[in-house]
């Protein structure tokens, strides 16, 4: 006897009505459990950070989502399906192999922000010094820090706290808007100084750090350049006055210069949260 | 005042214009829910159907919606099982679309059968041979499928998504939709076909009654198909109702012709079947029941003109049209077209519900008419006004359009 009907008879219509709405009942609900199951493991799992991370990349429009190697010449047409992380695509071993290595690492400070060499940086507008000590030092880019300005509020994490690449490194809110900064790099915080924007974290990678996914040298310059026109077609032509393809250097605080509801916008856009 | 709910870089209109938008829908759907209300305290008196005209503007309306919201279930199974990736740009909002459509559907349902509190009962005493349990039992089970699949989209909001059990829960719920579209493709095919047999078996009405091919008859098979086929046109022409009115360009124009394509190329075979169908019908089925054919249009207003409208002007002709590559780069006739189409199948319900009951079926019956109370027009206007309020809630603080930030970025040089 099936459950819930209790005029159920063995004949066909009733065996086809009631085997398929059972049978649909059970995959619906089977399949809603299996996801809940997932989502609980991958919760303890630690998953939340790359699973925020794959789908704010997913969201994020095509200019924002440029290969490395696209900036750099070697793939023209060539978009990151891998969420910026080079350590796990394929291709990028090839690519990385074809990059001319002579072209000499320029400063970035001809375009109007500092992006120092002894450095690398992350997609999401921070960088990564290795220390002598084996730590890393991680801080939020000069580019980023003229987009803050001066936060409200800024929420480091504590010294003890796992960090994982693009994962959550730092939260800013900045004149009443909300922005997550990526992490570069994975390991354990060991402290967090400095103030505002102009924060660093000290990072104990457990190892040998790879670092392969963060840009380096002469790559950093197309790169620069490449975010700037990223903000200049954010900004539209006029909002900062005179800019880069004008002759101009981007201002010192460009929230300042923007109106509220573009503002929003383009820190999403420029720190990589759709 | 909401901008934190709203998805970063889309831009919305303010808030205030927005309420002043909400208002009118509002007042409309509170007139809809006092006659909802009238309706089901103080009975179906309150309608002008009677015993003789059981099937009314709700019905037939619920048809028509059920019908265009299969683009939602025709849209899931391109995109996750025949991996047509172009229609992500549109599946989100089809699939609102297709929530609005079904839950409507079943709320004026739930007025017309009246004592929506022992809906159960068509599960605890089901009727096994009865087309509209088949009906109740794919709706239900749909509805709850389309929940499923809106609950994504819902917990991708901007505040939401920053609670990491619905974000984890968001990101495994979308691994798995391929299963809940493939439910949904069945369960839409069985409740449309559903829909156009109980129609078919119609011994008593000669008008409707068609021939079985296999075990069911062929308004079966018709109904899945012509819902198929002005699914996609209905997404398109809902998609670009939302570009117009909010100003933006939401979908790629390559996503409107692939929809325009299947749309079409579906519509032709639909008309191709629907005039065989129409064919052995006039020569065969009306004839075998006693009825001459010329009989059925012998009653104004359904004259003739309404076979040729329902097969030629809005089938044949958007079919041509949305299967031409021509008028599909011209949005001049591309959004008609989808609009002739969606408007076809509307006309097909029409004919099938109002025009079937409304001839008479023995020589001493009268040709009925119906004019339908304010309460029946009260109550569905309500559901649209449901669908308004509930599509621009979405719209506002939702991604719908995956394509609209892409398309709002400034262009590579």
């Amino acid at each position: 006897m099936f459950p819930w009907s209790p005029e159920f008879a063995w004949d066909a219509y009733h065996v086809a009505f009631f085997g398929a709405l059972y049978s649909v009942l059970a995959t619906v609900a089977g399949t809603l459990a299996v996801a809940a199951w997932r989502a609980r493991r991958d919760a303890r799992e630690g998953q939340t950070a790359a699973i925020a991370w794959h789908g704010d990349f997913a969201e994020m429009p095509r200019s924002a989502r440029h290969c490395r190697h696209q900036l750099t010449g070697e793939a023209p047409d060539r978009t990151c399906g891998n969420g910026f992380d080079c350590r796990h695509c394929a291709e990028h071993p090839r690519l990385e192999a074809l990059r001319r290595k002579d072209e000499p690492a320029e400063p970035a400070e001809r375009f109007g922000f500092s992006l120092p060499q002894d450095r690398l940086y992350h997609r999401g507008h921070t960088w990564v010094r290795p220390e002598a000590d084996g730590t890393l030092s991680v801080g939020l880019d000069d580019l980023a820090r003229r987009l803050v300005g001066t936060p409200e509020r800024v929420e480091l994490p504590a010294a003890g706290e796992r960090l994982q690449v693009n994962g959550p490194a730092a939260r800013l809110t900045t004149r009443g808007h909300e922005v997550r900064v990526l992490s570069p790099v994975e390991g354990i915080v060991v402290e967090a100084s400095g103030e505002g924007p102009a924060f660093t974290l000290r990072v104990d990678p457990g190892g040998t750090p790879d670092l392969r996914h963060l840009l380096s040298g002469a790559e950093v310059r197309a790169w620069a350049l490449r975010e700037l026109e990223r903000l200049q077609g954010a900004l539209g032509s006029s909002a900062l006055g005179a800019a880069l393809a004008d002759g101009g250097e981007l201002v010192a605080d460009v929230g300042e210069a923007l109106p509220g509801d573009r503002y929003d916008a383009l820190l999403g856009e420029m720190l990589l949260e759709p | 005042m909401d901008e934190r709910l709203l998805p970063r870089g889309l831009s919305r209109a303010p808030f205030g214009r927005f309420l002043l938008w909400l208002v009118p829908w509002a007042a409309l759907l509170g007139v809809g829910l006092y006659a909802a209300y009238l309706c089901l305290a103080l009975g179906l008196n309150q309608t002008n159907m009677d015993n003789r005209f059981a099937f009314g503007l709700w019905i037939y309306l619920d048809l028509t919606v059920i019908a265009l919201g299969a683009g939602a279930f025709f849209t899931g199974f391109l995109l996750y099982v025949m991996k047509k990736r172009e229609l992500a740009a549109v599946i989100n909002s089809a699939v609102v679309i297709g929530f609005i459509c079904y839950s409507g559907a079943v709320a004026i349902l739930a007025i017309d059968v009246g004592q929506p509190l022992r809906a159960w009962f068509t599960f605890w005493h089901p009727n096994v041979h009865s087309m509209l349990t088949e009906v109740t039992f794919c709706l239900t089970c749909y509805l709850t499928v389309l929940a499923i699949e809106y609950l994504p989209l819902v917990l991708r909001n901007r505040q939401l998504k920053k609670r990491p059990s619905m974000l984890v829960f968001e990101f495994e719920l979308h691994k798995v939709m391929a299963v809940f579209a493939l439910v949904g493709t069945f369960l839409s095919f069985f409740h449309q076909g559903s829909l156009g047999g109980l129609y078919g078996v119609l011994q008593g009405r000669p008008f409707a009654y068609r021939v079985s091919l296999a075990a069911w008859p062929s308004t079966f098979f018709l109904f899945i198909l012509s819902a198929a086929a002005v699914g996609p046109s209905f997404v398109l022409a809902t998609t670009w109702i939302v570009s117009r009115v909010s100003g933006r360009v939401l979908v790629k124009p390559s996503v409107f012709d692939l929809l325009a394509r299947v749309s079409g190329s579906l519509l032709l075979v639909y008309v191709l079947a629907k005039s065989v169908d129409t064919l052995v019908w006039i020569n065969h089925t009306s004839f075998r029941l006693g009825v001459h054919p010329a009989s059925f249009y012998a009653f104004a207003p359904f004259g003739t003109w309404a076979l040729f409208a329902e097969i030629v002007l809005l089938g044949l002709v958007p079919a041509l049209l949305l299967v031409s590559a021509r008028t599909r780069r011209d949005p001049r006739l591309l959004v008609p077209a989808a609009f002739l189409a969606c408007a076809g199948v509307a006309m097909n319900r029409f004919v099938m519900t109002v025009q079937t009951l409304a001839l008479p079926t023995l020589a001493f019956d009268p040709f009925l008419s119906y004019t339908p109370s304010w309460q029946e027009v009260a109550s569905f206007l309500a559901v649209v006004a449901y669908g308004v309020i509930l599509y621009s809630l979405s719209f506002r603080y939702l991604n719908l359009f995956p394509q609209e930030r892409e398309l709002a970025a400034p262009k590579e040089a």
